[in-house]
């Protein structure tokens, strides 16, 4: 499954960071995912577990942000959320719109010592 | 007590990838290898068409091919009795390629010697396109069984590939697939994307695609 693959990605640079600032223990990990990234919070849910168990983040907690999709119209500049307007402007009903955030899958932050 | 505190990473998780791909592609570069990753959907003509590629080109260019099929070598195999250098990806069950997999499968096949690498990604429009394999160019399939509104399905694939193959153009009659519909849909995804319409069954088109892949080749050995 793809998120699968993508949470040992998220692993391997949590551990990159863990090394690089000489952490010992990781009490939680904060995502950050776009409303309109291909992979799926439910998802990165449920193989979250599988990924880490036998390893140094088993008791390590998972939050994910949902980030919104929004889009600038082209037309009237209205910035509107484009999943909920199913893409069409609000304010003019312009179809062209240019994505300003909604793809995103960061590492956000971290709890740890 | 420890103190937990929070640390900030904000980074993407793509961004690794991105990185390697990038490092992969200035390499392919100086060796002169041009890659080409090949995407669509399960079915839509990938290795038919590669066929008719490798016939059309093999006498110009050093050919290699990766397949990246999820859990059989039946490609791979089809390709291997053209006399085609390929090699089987093992993806172990992932649902796209990624550019550190890319690089071993190039190291696996040697580069040295090879013009034109074509990478055979997973039958898969979704996460394939979230992921730069080091490509020079990535090229996509569309078979005219699949409908004209791809483009609403999967805008992000539409959107950064610099080809688009139409494929099973010879069944058209029996599908209401509406050519210039879907050049108006790509377009507004893309506006500089290559639409070449083929039929890897009949070989109409090829002669096009193959020009645009000669081309590409030749722009990709030229000194910047
Ligand atoms: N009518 C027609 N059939 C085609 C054409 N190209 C491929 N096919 C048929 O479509 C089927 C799938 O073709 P493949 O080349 O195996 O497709 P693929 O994309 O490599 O498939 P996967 O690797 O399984 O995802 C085969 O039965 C082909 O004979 C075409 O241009 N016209
Ligand atoms: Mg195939
Ligand atoms: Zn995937
Ligand atoms: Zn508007």
């Amino acid at each position: 499954m793809h998120e699968l693959g993508i949470v040992y990605e998220v692993i391997k640079i949590v551990d990159e960071f863990v090394i690089a600032n000489d952490l010992t223990k990781v009490d939680k990990i904060i995502l950050e995912i776009g409303q309109l990234s291909q992979t799926i919070p439910h998802f990165v849910e449920a193989c979250y577990p599988a990924a880490v168990s036998d390893t140094p983040y088993q008791e390590t907690k998972l939050e994910i942000i949902v980030l919104p999709a929004r889009g600038e119209c082209q037309l009237c500049h209205e910035i509107f959320n484009v999943v909920d307007h199913r893409k069409i402007c609000p304010n003019c009903q312009g179809e062209d719109f240019s994505l300003i955030s909604g793809r995103e899958f960061n590492i956000k932050e971290v709890v740890a010592y | 007590m420890e103190i937990y505190k929070v640390l900030e990473i904000k980074k993407s998780v793509y961004e690794n990838n991105d990185r390697e791909a990038d490092l992969l592609r200035q390499e392919l570069k100086k060796e002169q290898t041009f890659l080409l990753n090949l995407m669509s959907s399960p079915g839509s003509g990938k290795t038919t068409t590669l066929l008719r590629t490798i016939e059309a080109l093999k006498d110009e260019l050093r050919i290699a091919i990766l397949e990246a099929d999820i859990d059989s070598d039946v490609d791979a195999h089809a390709v291997a009795k053209t006399g085609t250098r390929v090699i089987q990806l093992h993806t172990g069950g992932m649902c796209h390629l990624d550019a550190g997999m890319t690089r071993q499968g190039l190291e696996g096949i040697g580069t040295d010697q090879t013009d034109l690498v074509v990478l055979e990604n997973v039958g898969n429009l979704v996460c394939p396109a979230e992921f730069d394999t080091g490509a020079s160019k990535n090229a996509m399939i569309l078979s005219v069984p699949e409908g004209d509104d791809k483009p609403l399905k999967y805008p992000l694939m539409f959107s950064l590939v610099d080809v688009l193959l139409i494929n099973k153009i010879d069944v058209k009659e029996h599908f209401d697939f509406d050519l210039a519909v879907l050049r108006e849909r790509v377009k507004k995804l893309n506006p500089n994307l290559v639409v070449i319409p083929i039929s890897a069954k009949t070989g109409e088109g090829i002669g096009e695609w193959a020009d645009w892949l000669r081309g590409a080749v030749k722009s990709w050995n030229q000194p910047e």
